[in-house]
């Protein structure tokens, strides 16, 4: 099923036509998410919908390779192309402010992780699937056994290192960019298809994901150099850390899962435009982040 | 206001079909929050210089940041903007030379 990469709206089969007709549409009447797509997806230049049809194809063609390394890519050029997205920029030798804009606004992104998966673990019938999620959910959220505390905890540590009490954390709505990637999250997850919300949700891992440098990315999340040394507290450090080792895994099998269940032609539009969809919401959610930093300079 | 834009008065895109009165001008724009961002650096240079109307706007770059020259009679101002997701201000900077 083709479905629209700014609403998720389903469109017919292979129909990238009615997208493109759907997309102009659309942008006549001025919706902002579709207008930024075709902005920044396809031209700038108003043009009748039938000539959107060959750059369309050229953003869903797989050329020679799988689902996962047209993920991969796509991801890399939006967010470590050769200007980064500008919160990797700041992440690269971080600030206090960054640190704790990054908590603040994670604590949402977090919570609505694990409702995330667990959907996919509800809506799936893959033991796989229902394993990978488990470990996952185990690692963000539940914490992974004695002496090892979950990605969750040691975000709320690091806030504490930098002087944040975590009830403060808690009780800070989230600002509208985090909101709106918590509710469209929340959407995907419950109603595309489980593949599609595998897709939404993981890719998003390949943030933190160190061998993406080999495959083009033009800087790391972090410049390692920022785990040995004294530049950020202890907590900070074990916080990153875990993201910079599990990550990779995270990421890497989730899209190999993606790539086997998700690449049936009856599927793989969906797949691809759920992707796209969730990478603009995840984009404006790093804004978010800044943005709650530039609270905290001083 | 003189505009090296002809699109939309933020981001040149031609998509879209909102016009929006700033300064006393009837202009273009491909979304509402293009409208937004637009209100906000205008108001934002008037601000920074004491400007009572700005003759001319000069804009490079994309939603990254923008590097923009502002002209008022013999006066002019280089700055950086950048806006969140809503098309408020998230970053601005003074630029020199
Ligand atoms: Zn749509
Ligand atoms: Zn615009």
């Amino acid at each position: 099923m083709t479905s629209c990469p700014a609403c998720l709206r389903p469109l017919g089969q292979a129909d990238l036509l009615a997208l493109a007709e759907h997309l102009g549409d659309e942008a006549e009447a001025s919706e902002p998410a579709h207008v930024r797509w075709l902005n920044q997806n396809l031209t700038r230049k108003k043009v009748p919908a039938a000539e959107l049809l060959p750059g369309l194809e050229r953003v869903y063609d797989l050329g020679s390779g799988t689902l996962k390394e047209w993920i991969k890519a796509r991801f890399i050029s939006k967010f470590f192309g050769p200007v980064p997205h500008p919160f990797v920029t700041a992440l690269q030798h971080p600030s206090r402010a960054t640190l704790l804009g990054y908590v603040v606004e994670h604590q949402h992104f977090l919570r609505q992780w694990v409702r995330s998966c667990a959907y996919i673990m509800a809506r799936t019938d893959e033991p796989k699937v229902i394993l990978y999620e488990l470990d996952n959910l185990t690692t963000e959220y539940g914490g992974p056994g004695p002496g090892r505390v979950a990605h969750y905890e040691l975000l709320l540590r690091m806030g504490e290192s930098l002087g944040v009490d975590r009830s403060r954390v808690l009780t800070t709505p989230p600002l509208p960019s985090t909101r709106e990637g918590v509710e469209g999250w929340n959407d995907i997850a419950t109603r595309q298809h489980w593949v599609a919300a595998l897709a939404a949700m993981h890719s998003l891992e390949l943030i933190a994901n160190r061998n993406l440098v080999q495959d083009g990315a033009s800087v790391h999340y972090f410049d390692p150099s920022i785990l040995s040394g004294s530049e950020i507290p202890d907590a900070a450090k074990n916080f990153l850390r875990e993201g910079y080792e599990a990550d990779v895994t995270h990421s890497d099998e989730a899209l190999d899962l993606v790539t086997e269940f998700g690449s049936r032609p009856d599927l793989r539009e969906e797949v691809q435009s759920t992707f796209l969809r969730s990478i603009d919401l995840f984009d404006d959610y790093l804004l978010a982040r800044l943005e709650r930093a530039a609270e905290f300079e001083a | 206001m003189k505009r090296n834009y002809t699109g939309c008065a933020i981001c040149d895109s031609t998509w879209g079909n909102v016009w929006a009165e700033v300064e006393g001008e009837r202009l273009f724009f491909c979304c509402d929050i293009c409208v937004t961002q637009f209100r906000r650096l205008v108001d934002r240079v008037k601000r920074e210089t004491g400007w009572t109307s700005l003759d001319a706007l000069d804009i490079t770059g994309d939603r990254r940041g923008r590097t923009c020259v502002a002209a008022s009679g013999r006066e002019s101002l280089r700055f950086f903007i950048a806006f969140t997701p809503q098309g408020e201000i998230r970053s601005f900077g003074r630029l020199t030379g």
